[in-house]
């Protein structure tokens, strides 16, 4: 009885708590890719003054690019610059950040979305199967193919897939996104989407399936199973609905990272103008302002990500929030 | 006395090795354990014997035209440039266990003394912040994309031949970490680390020598982890261009081949990720028959993989973005 009247008060302290944790987080965040891509970063000023220059140009140069400021100063222009998405202009193409993103993060939403869907569903429903059938031919079967994707380099499957789809069977374009409707989306995203789906099904079947098989144990099943429930009917109607809260702990907390990591490789090998193709291009040509709005902004995202899901998890489950 | 003080050494010297001798006992009981650890061993054989200069010494050697087909002196015929794919394939595996060794044994050492201190001083009144710092710096360090993280410190130090080690380091520990300061907090309610402290041991002695002992097989767990997803990194790094230089890895020789295996030249492809395969599947079943050896109540409930509680680790979400 007093759980139902705590609540609320258990609510508004774990708020608390995880926005302090989430500001700590923001701070350490920030401070790290300001730490490591701005205050070691390449100095602009070597690229902008002429030649022979003297030492008072240079310190003039620095003086108007801000760089002779004090350590928390251009610290604070940093965070400013994550908060306002006033991020510069590239060092590169000298466009601006914020458009370059606002047109890239599309491309990689779409080219990552199918791959993401598929993979998760496709490793939810091996899961269930395999710990429905525990010790069985068809667990040590999914186990064992889980086991084979985890060891193969996302490297060799996205080349793989390339040379399979691309070259031998020529099915498919291997680079290039050339995208107006339906069609040619299909026919740009298939590729990229089955090797993303490859990648993540091993580990994410072995996870999943412990989550089940560990759910399957509980009181509950044994109680259905002995009230006649079928095995369909325990599966999606009692077992899932446990067992969804940690598998989607696990895709979102997974989601920031495939995201970024996954589109990063599959747009440089498949030559797709989105955000890890942007990244790539900052990383190689070494253009800082790029480079430092994709890092801070991403982990800025992730960390929002964790303290928001926090949160739905505590108000969609009661038993977390009294925790 | 001196009675007692012999048999006490008598059983010091033999009980804590008694737990170990079963592990073992268990793991040669596992026939895919046992493939694993003898993949692991031939492997070992041949990086020892590429250290050693011999075989494979001269896999920089341009002894024949460029892209010449196998043969009985070029096994498997030569790069671009007439080297010889099988020697550098070869010399490649002493570079992954370089790489995985340098940062498993850096990373867990690093993940288990901060995760136990963490752990030690979690809620003790004066020194609970050491606790809280941890738990921040993992919390951050997982927040970054890891190869926006790798790119980031590579762009911090410059082109330094070691940037991809540090970055590894700086973010593989953090699972290990997680991990021990859970156990560390299991372990510290037991009793006879009460009776070690009511004897009057020091807080640092207590913590080395009676609680950090019995975290041991998490630690290697993790190690052997470590070690694969540093050889897996390795090659994905390499592959967009964030490796080192300054020898032969698997990771440099696929990147090598993107080009050509779209021309039709798979030589240098196959070498590299055959041996990379073969490599990281015989790490990923020695690991498991390693946790399952360790923990024999896990082995019974037949789950691969990390429990239900630690679905939503960090570390599992750094390894599906490691890829």
């Amino acid at each position: 009885m007093s759980a139902a009247v705590d609540r609320p008060r258990a609510m508004a302290v774990a708020i608390a708590g995880q926005l302090a944790v989430g500001g700590a987080l923001l701070v350490g965040v920030t401070l790290l890719s300001f730490v490591l891509m701005v205050h070691f970063g390449p100095d602009a000023s070597f690229g902008l003054v002429g030649k022979n220059p003297t030492a008072e140009t240079i310190d003039q140069l620095r003086e108007q690019l801000g760089q002779n400021r004090n350590f928390w100063l251009r610290y604070g222009e940093y965070l400013r610059e994550l908060m306002t998405l006033d991020l510069g202009y590239s060092d590169s193409t000298g466009e601006r950040v914020a458009s370059m993103l606002a047109r890239s993060v599309p491309v990689t939403l779409a080219l990552i979305t199918p791959g993401l869907v598929l993979g998760n569903l496709l490793a939810i429903a091996l899961a269930l199967l395999a710990a429905w059938h525990r010790g069985g031919w068809i667990d040590r079967l999914i186990t064992g193919f889980s086991v084979v994707g985890m060891s193969l380099s996302v490297v060799i499957v996205i080349i793989v897939c390339q040379l399979l789809f691309g070259v031998v069977l020529g099915w498919f374009p291997v680079r290039g996104w050339n995208v107006q409707d339906l069609g040619s989306y299909v026919h740009h995203v298939s590729v990229p989407t089955l090797a993303t789906v490859f990648v993540s099904l091993g580990y994410n079947t072995r996870v999943f399936r412990a989550v089940v098989v560990e759910e399957l144990g509980r009181d509950y099943v044994r109680t259905a199973r002995a009230y006649g429930a079928s095995p369909v009917r325990i599966l999606f109607r009692h077992v899932l609905r446990n067992a969804l809260i940690p598998i989607a702990t696990r895709i979102l907390f997974s989601l920031p990272l495939v995201v970024v990591s996954g589109s990063l490789l599959l747009e440089t090998q498949f030559g797709i103008p989105g955000v890890g193709r942007l990244t790539f291009d900052a990383i190689a040509s070494g253009d800082q302002p790029v480079l430092k709005a994709v890092v801070g902004l991403s982990a800025v995202l992730f960390v929002l990500v964790q303290v928001t899901a926090d949160l739905a998890y505590r108000w969609i489950d009661p038993r977390l929030a009294l925790r | 006395m001196s009675a007692l003080s012999t048999a006490a050494a008598t059983t010091n010297a033999t009980a804590p090795l008694a737990p170990w001798r079963n592990t073992l006992a268990r793991l040669l009981a596992d026939r895919w354990a046992v493939t694993g650890l003898v993949v692991v061993a031939s492997f070992a054989l041949i990086a020892l014997g590429a250290a050693l200069g011999v075989w494979a010494g001269d896999w920089a050697a341009m002894t024949a035209p460029g892209w010449s087909p196998p043969s009985a002196e070029h096994w498997l015929g030569t790069t671009r440039l007439g080297q010889d794919i099988a020697a550098r394939a070869l010399y490649a595996s002493r570079t992954a266990f370089e790489i995985g060794l340098a940062v498993a044994v850096a990373a867990t050492l690093l993940g288990g003394l901060l995760g136990g201190l963490a752990g030690y001083c979690s809620g003790c009144r004066a020194s609970t912040w050491v606790d809280a710092l941890v738990r921040w710096l993992t919390g951050v360090l997982e927040a970054i994309p890891f190869y926006l993280f790798v790119a980031a410190v590579a762009f911090a130090l410059k082109g330094n031949p070691w940037a991809m080690h540090v970055a590894m380091i700086a973010t593989f520990w953090t699972g290990t970490a997680r991990l021990v300061r859970a156990e560390v907090l299991r372990i510290r309610q037991m009793a006879f680390v009460e009776a070690a402290r009511m004897v009057g041991l020091a807080p640092s002695k207590v913590l080395v020598r009676h609680i950090l002992p019995h975290t041991a097989p998490i630690v290697l767990v993790q190690g052997v982890i470590a070690f694969v997803a540093a050889i897996k990194a390795e090659v994905v790094l390499s592959f967009l261009g964030l490796g080192g230089q300054h020898s032969i890895s698997w990771g440099q020789m696929i990147a090598e081949s993107t080009s050509e295996v779209l021309a039709g030249f798979h030589w240098n492809f196959i070498a590299a990720s055959t041996l990379l395969f073969v490599l990281v599947l015989g790490v990923n079943l020695l690991a498991d028959g390693l946790q399952d050896a360790l923990d024999p109540r896990r082995a019974a409930r037949s789950t691969p993989g990390p429990g239900p509680s630690r679905s939503a680790d960090g570390r599992l979400a750094r390894a599906a973005d490691i890829g």
